[in-house]
C-alpha cells in the first residue's frame, strides 16, 4: 500500500480518536433539562427508600463502573447538605429492565426528580458539581407543577 | 421483583456499599491502566502500519504467508496480553508492574484510588476486539486485522489520552442486551 495512505490512516485514526475523546469530555456531567415530564415513583427503581420532598438524586451505577463511587459520595454530600434532596443508588448490573426503562446508555448516569417524582434533568456521566447545582434548580423551579398527569 | 431482594441503596448509609472495592482489596492508582494505555496505543499504531504494509489487506494468501505476517504475530501478542489483564486481574498485569517499577516511584500519590473490576473488564472487551482481528487475519478476511486494531487503537487512545474507558462503558450496554449481568437464578 502506498506510504502515504498508510500515513493518512494513522493520522485519520489519531484525528477521530480525538474528536471522539473531546465530544465525550465536552458532554460528560453536564446537565441535559428533560421536557417529558415523566414521573417515576421508588417502586419503578425497586428501592424501599422514599423520594426527596423538594428533590431527589437517582444515581444509576453498575458494578463495573469507574466513576460510580466518586459520583455515590459527591451525590450523598449535595444531598446532605440541601434540605429536603435525598440521593437514590440504583444498581441495574442485575436489572437491565430499569436501565432499558430509563435508557441508560452510561454508568453513571444522574436523573434529578423534582418534588413530585417528575424527572427534571438528566447528567450522563460523572456530574460536575456546579452542573449539579444547576440540575437541583431546574428541579426546584416547580416548573413541573404546570402539567396534569 | 420482590421486596427483599431490593438492589438500590440510601445514600444515608456510607458502609457496606456493593459497588466500591472489596475489603481487602485496595483501589489501584489510575494512572497505571491509563500507563498501560499508552503502551498499548503505540503498539496498535504500529500495528495497524505492518497491518496496511502486509498480507493482511489482500485475499488469496496462504495460511503460512498470514500466519507469519509481522502484523499478525504483533496483534496476537497483544491479545495474549490483554487476555493476562483480563483473566489475571489489572493488578498484575505487565505493564502494571512497569508502572510501579518505573514510573510510579516519580510520581505523587495519586488523589484517589480505583476499583480495579472496571478496567480489568475494559481488558476483556480489548481480547476479544483483538481476538476477533486474530481469527479474521488467520481465516484471511482482507482489512480483519487493521479493522479490528483500529477499533482497539481507538479506545486505548481514549483510555491514555483522555482517561475515558470505553470499555468499561460498554458494560451497561451489553448488561441491556441481556449478554452481561443476568441473575444466575
Amino acid at each position: 500500500m502506498d506510504p502515504l495512505v498508510v500515513a493518512l490512516v494513522l493520522v485519520g485514526l489519531v484525528a477521530l480518536a480525538t474528536v471522539i475523546g473531546l465530544v465525550v469530555r465536552g458532554r460528560e456531567g453536564r446537565v441535559r433539562e428533560v421536557h417529558d415530564f415523566r414521573r417515576v415513583i421508588p417502586a419503578e427503581l425497586d428501592t424501599p427508600e422514599h423520594f426527596g420532598i423538594s428533590a431527589t438524586l437517582v444515581q444509576f451505577s453498575t458494578e463495573m463502573c469507574a466513576k460510580c463511587p466518586a459520583t455515590r459520595e459527591l451525590l450523598s454530600k449535595t444531598a446532605l447538605e440541601h434540605a429536603g434532596v435525598r440521593h437514590i443508588d440504583v444498581d441495574v448490573t442485575h436489572r437491565p429492565d430499569i436501565a432499558n426503562s430509563f435508557n441508560i446508555m452510561q454508568t453513571p448516569t444522574t436523573l434529578v426528580l423534582d418534588s413530585s417524582g417528575a424527572i427534571a434533568a438528566r447528567i450522563g456521566g460523572a456530574p460536575r458539581p456546579d452542573a449539579l447545582i444547576q440540575a437541583l434548580n431546574i428541579a426546584q423551579r416547580k416548573e413541573h407543577d404546570l402539567y396534569v398527569i | 421483583m420482590t421486596s427483599t431482594s431490593s438492589n438500590a441503596q440510601s445514600s444515608n448509609s456510607q458502609s457496606s456499599s456493593p459497588l466500591a472495592a472489596k475489603p481487602g482489596q485496595p483501589g489501584i492508582d489510575p494512572r497505571g491502566p491509563r500507563f498501560g494505555a499508552t503502551i498499548t496505543v503505540v503498539l496498535l499504531a504500529i500495528d495497524v502500519f505492518l497491518g496496511l504494509t502486509g498480507v493482511s489487506t489482500t485475499s488469496g494468501t496462504t495460511l503460512a504467508q498470514r500466519a507469519t505476517d509481522p502484523a499478525f504475530i504483533l496483534l496476537v501478542i497483544l491479545t495474549l496480553i490483554f487476555a493476562w489483564g483480563a483473566f489475571a486481574g489489572i493488578q498484575r498485569h505487565p505493564y502494571g508492574a512497569i508502572f510501579k517499577r518505573f514510573i510510579r516511584p516519580n510520581l505523587s500519590a495519586p488523589s484517589e484510588l480505583e476499583d480495579p473490576k472496571p478496567p480489568t473488564f475494559a481488558q476483556l472487551i480489548g481480547f476479544i476486539v483483538t481476538g476477533v482481528g486474530v481469527v479474521l487475519a488467520l481465516v484471511g478476511v482482507p482489512y480483519g486485522l487493521v479493522v479490528a486494531a483500529a477499533f482497539a487503537f481507538v479506545a486505548a487512545f481514549l483510555n491514555s489520552v483522555f482517561a475515558y474507558c470505553l470499555g468499561c462503558q460498554i458494560y451497561v450496554l451489553l448488561v441491556r442486551a441481556g449478554i452481561l449481568g443476568r441473575k444466575a437464578a
